[in-house]
């Protein structure tokens, strides 16, 4: 009897355990989320900044001081920061500035990264913003495919564009080839700040016209009736209630190009070398000397002022106007109404932008395939044959074709199994719930603001090389999961991004209705939110496979002389070689594989991720 | 003040007609509905009064001037959407000055005592700084409105202002509407599709139904004496016979005879062969009178004041309104001739209208 009693009791136990866990699923699930966060990101992150500030195992300021007073870094202002209570002489040398009527000041490192960001992003600004006018306000045959078409450059790989930039603009490019005709040239054009501030915007561009365009859709038509009705011109309606709405998206637009161009690394390394480093080369150059301490002082600059301008971004965001859909759009006008249209002035203009745009985003990648076909004697498979023979007879430490598309598939897919789930936790919990809200936020968008590099470097310091655990025990990984691990940092803020606003578009009264009917709140997670967001989350994994596939930064670092190395790894190397053929064949191949991803997201995606 | 006469507007979109020969004219201060059902063209007629559409064919005049042409900034008018659309980016005292950025105050006010005034007459004085999305949908209705009315428009034109709102409260805002409308006496073009609503408000109203205008008066007269089969079962509800006629016998010459499933009712006097006659739920009385239909008692309604009965005869539904319940079973129902409505007496008209279920 007795024993039975304690049985029932047990059994009273156990499901009142269960019954425990089951109201507290979701907690449960984004503690467990949390935990993957915090391997994958916030620890290796850490040991860098550690590095940063500590010598000697004593804190100290000294790396960032000496980072902060040197004029290689920060230019005209280092005196200001070695001497910051020097207000007379720094009152003084304002004014002896003043008196040689501003010449341009010496900037330093940090300075010219984000003066060539700042660049950057009004190109990108004035690129993009006639591209979402033509998008929003005329109807035409592919409009739909060419505002598709605007999330493509944001996820093709940095190093294939860049090669795609270097086969277009080289000196025996077809753009040289043209301007020869003419009897120009060659003009030298790579290695300048233009052609990177140019490969900047092919890819924030079409980023900024995406985030307007859709602003553009989500402005209500009668709110620009009713200016006319109470006496405002077309232009007068325009400014003073079309242009204020569509303000925080083309701000959050631009201070998005701002942080992804403050730290850019493929683009310039390949298109720019040492001449125009920014912070993110130099941090990788100093840590090819093994200087770590600078190196990890730079990241901690860095990375502050990414998340100082990446909250500001927040902000916008979160100003923007009418949520998704207005309840009435307005019209779009017929682009090409009759063949005489096309000598409307307004017309004419689009032409000539039109062209424009077409040779920024189609030469580049053109160019790249073509020159991947083209030899000394014309065409040629020649190209494509050495990556053939690479993998049949390369040596042990030369890099194989065949290997590097296996792992970039490879990481690809583990890079999803852990980035999903993550991403989707983490942003059913950002929508449903109640409390931690800013923190959520910023937990989901602070990978975005580190760069690649150094959390590339912190796994490799923090997990490849080991961590003494309690008890004689080690956590160690290999470079592969190491690998993994970076990608699931990178590409999980785009699957919260993704996954949030298509579950916060399931009403909440759906979930609560399957929960009166017996459902635990993970299992109505599971049976009614997730399939009404499919289409958010195919959008999101097609994201984390495309930025998986194109991740360099921290893929060169934990590759290093292992056999961990991507497509874009190999892409790099082969660029090192004589002639550019190599690398275009495997940046060709890369293209096919990115475009793939694209025609997920766009095929079942539907037009989301208007929001990236 | 000013007059607004629509003469024989039509607008097609690509096959589908939109407004077919719409006509109507409202009178210098007159709170004038369009009603009808989702899609008859009413919104349509409000745009193309605003000067968002253009007529195929047709004359808008305000004032008895051609507005042809006339974009709708320079037409003096004042418009109230369904959604309201509050500038997002404005505050509320912005939102309503917004229109006198163009058009000076009416009278020898400042912009900021014209927002002021308007404000307190829509009884929102101190929402000067609120942002539109701190309000409730009531409170953004009547932001809309006192923007409209800030410049002094000399027509007033309302999409659907009240169809977000709730029954309560809309009935509330309806006699607000209706107190500033004769306080301003601006001359009001109202659009809605709830009945009650227009019956409720309006001076005259024109009910529409697939681009046409039905029939046009004050609501007690179109509601009494309805002209056509959809006027009388869209505003309100009613019990529809239709049959042939013959003369009463000892004829007085006030009455025919309509035979109904071979039931024969007393009816006003018709010169016709067929007839399709109206009796309101109001005037079906539970108890023996001069027109008596023996009907199968169905379910009953408490409305509070009465109780609604749903009553089978002959295969036809009828309702009947009563102040109790009767016995379930069969019950005499009856109505008085005088109660009848008469909606056509023309046959050829009758063979287009649909037949009754």
């Amino acid at each position: 009897m007795a024993s039975e009693g304690a049985s029932r009791r047990a059994t009273g136990l156990t499901r009142r355990g269960y019954q425990w866990v089951r109201e507290r699923s979701l907690p449960i699930a984004a503690l467990v989320a949390g935990s993957v966060l915090l391997v994958v990101f916030y620890f290796p992150v850490a040991v860098v900044f550690l590095e940063g500030v500590v010598v000697d195992g004593l804190p100290s300021l000294a790396p960032l001081r000496g980072v902060l007073t040197d004029p290689f870094y920060v230019g005209v202002l280092a005196d200001l920061f070695s001497r910051p209570t020097a207000v007379g002489d720094h009152l003084d040398s304002l004014f002896r500035w003043a008196a040689t009527g501003f010449s341009r000041p010496s900037l330093g490192l940090i300075g010219f990264t984000g003066y060539q960001a700042l660049l950057s992003t009004v190109a990108s600004v004035a690129i993009g913003l006639p591209g979402a006018y033509i998008l929003a306000r005329y109807e035409f045959r592919g409009r739909r495919l060419l505002r598709s078409l605007t999330i493509l450059p944001f996820v093709l790989p940095g190093i294939m564009v860049a090669i795609g930039f270097f086969a277009m603009f080289s000196t025996n490019g077809p753009l040289n080839a043209l301007l020869g005709v003419f009897g120009v040239g060659p003009v030298e054009m790579l290695f300048t700040l233009e052609i990177i501030v140019l490969a900047h915007a092919f890819y924030n561009a079409p980023l900024v016209a995406r985030l307007a365009t859709a602003a553009w859709e989500g402005v209500d038509a009668r709110t620009i009736e009713t200016a006319r009705s109470l006496g405002a011109s077309r232009r007068r309606a325009f400014f003073d209630v079309l242009a204020p709405q569509l303000a925080p998206a083309v701000l959050a637009g631009a201070v998005l190009t701002f942080v992804f161009t403050f730290r850019t690394f493929p683009i310039v390394l390949a298109l720019g070398g040492l001449e125009m480093a920014t912070i993110e080369v130099w941090i990788f150059s100093r840590i090819q000397q093994l200087d770590l301490t600078t190196a990890a002082a730079l990241a901690i600059v860095e990375t502050v002022i990414s998340i100082g301008v990446l909250a500001l971004y927040l902000r916008f965001e979160s100003r923007q106007y009418g949520a998704g859909q207005a309840p009435t759009q307005i019209d779009r006008e017929p682009l090409l109404p009759s063949l005489r249209a096309l000598f409307r002035p307004s017309r004419v203009a689009i032409s000539v932008y039109g062209v424009f745009v077409a040779v920024l985003f189609i030469g580049p990648m053109a160019s790249m395939i073509a020159e991947s076909l083209t030899g000394p004697n014309g065409l040629t498979l020649s190209h494509y044959a050495f990556l053939f023979d690479r993998q049949s007879g390369g040596t042990a430490f030369q890099i194989k074709p065949w290997p590097a598309v296996r792992n970039s598939l490879l990481f690809a897919g583990a890079t999803l199994v852990i980035a999903l789930p993550t991403g989707i936790v983490v942003a059913v919990r950002r929508v449903r719930g109640d409390r931690g809200g800013v923190l959520l936020d910023v937990l989901a968008t602070a990978p975005l603001a580190v760069s690649g590099i150094v959390l590339g470097i912190g796994l490799l310091r923090g997990l490849v090389f080991g961590l003494p655990l309690p008890g004689g025990w080690r956590l160690q990984v290999t470079g592969g999961v190491a690998v993994v691990a970076a990608h699931a940092a990178a590409t999980y803020p785009f699957v919260v991004r993704n996954v949030a606003p298509a579950v916060g578009g399931v009403d909440l009264s759906l979930v609560e209705s399957a929960r009166a009917l017996g459902a635990s709140r993970v299992r109505a997670m599971v049976d009614v939110e997730l399939p009404l967001a499919v289409a958010g989350i195919v959008a999101g994994a097609a994201f984390a496979v495309a930025i998986s596939i194109g991740e360099f930064n921290s893929t060169v670092i934990l590759a290093e002389g292992g056999d961990y190395y991507t497509m874009p790894v190999a892409v790099e190397r082969y660029l090192g070689d004589r002639t550019l053929g190599p690398a275009t064949a495997m940046g060709t191949v890369l293209l096919a594989v990115t475009s793939a991803s694209f025609v997920v997201i766009d095929r079942v995606g539907g037009g989301r991720g208007d929001r990236l | 003040m000013s007059e607004l006469e629509l003469v024989d507007i039509t607008r097609s979109y690509g096959d589908t007609t939109a407004l077919d020969d719409v006509s109507f004219r409202v009178e210098d201060g007159e709170f004038f509905t369009l009603v009808g059902p989702s899609g008859c063209g009413k919104t349509t007629t409000l745009r193309t009064v605003a000067g968002f559409e253009s007529p195929d064919a047709g004359t808008v005049r305000i004032d008895g001037e051609s507005v042809t042409g006339v974009p709708p900034e320079e037409r003096d008018i004042g418009v109230v959407f369904q959604n309201y659309a509050l500038f997002p980016h404005m505050t509320v005292a912005e939102n309503v000055a917004y229109g006198l950025r163009f058009r000076d105050p009416p009278g020898d006010v400042s912009r900021e005592g014209r927002v002021t005034e308007l404000l307190s007459l829509v009884d929102l004085d101190g929402f000067e700084d609120r942002d539109p999305d701190e309000l409730s949908g009531g409170q953004q209705q009547r932001i809309a409105l006192a923007r409209a009315l800030a410049p002094g428009p000399e027509l007033l034109l309302l999409d659907e202002p009240m169809s977000a709102l709730d029954a309560r409260l809309r009935k509330t805002l309806r006699r607000q509407l209706q107190t500033i409308q004769s306080e301003l006496g601006v001359t009001t073009l109202y659009v809605t599709h709830d009945q009650d609503e227009a019956l409720a408000i309006s001076d005259r109203l024109a009910v529409m139904n697939g681009g046409r205008i039905e029939q046009i008066g004050p609501p007690r007269d179109v509601y009494r004496r309805p002209a056509t089969r959809f006027v009388a079962t869209f505003l309100g509800e009613n019990n529809v016979f239709e049959g042939p006629v013959t003369d009463a016998p000892a004829s007085d010459g006030e009455h025919s005879l309509l035979t109904v499933s071979d039931t024969t009712v007393r009816i006003p006097r018709v010169d016709a062969d067929r007839a399709l006659v109206c009796v309101r739920p109001e005037a079906l009385t539970v108890g023996g009178g001069v027109n008596e239909l023996h009907a199968d008692v169905g379910e009953s309604e408490f409305l509070g004041g009465a109780v609604r009965i749903h009553l089978r005869w002959n295969g036809r539904d009828l309702v009947a309104l009563a102040d109790r319940s009767p016995e379930n079973g069969s019950a005499v129902v009856s109505f008085d001739p005088s109660d009848v409505q008469v909606i056509t007496t023309d046959a050829g008209r009758l063979a287009e209208d649909p037949p009754s279920r």
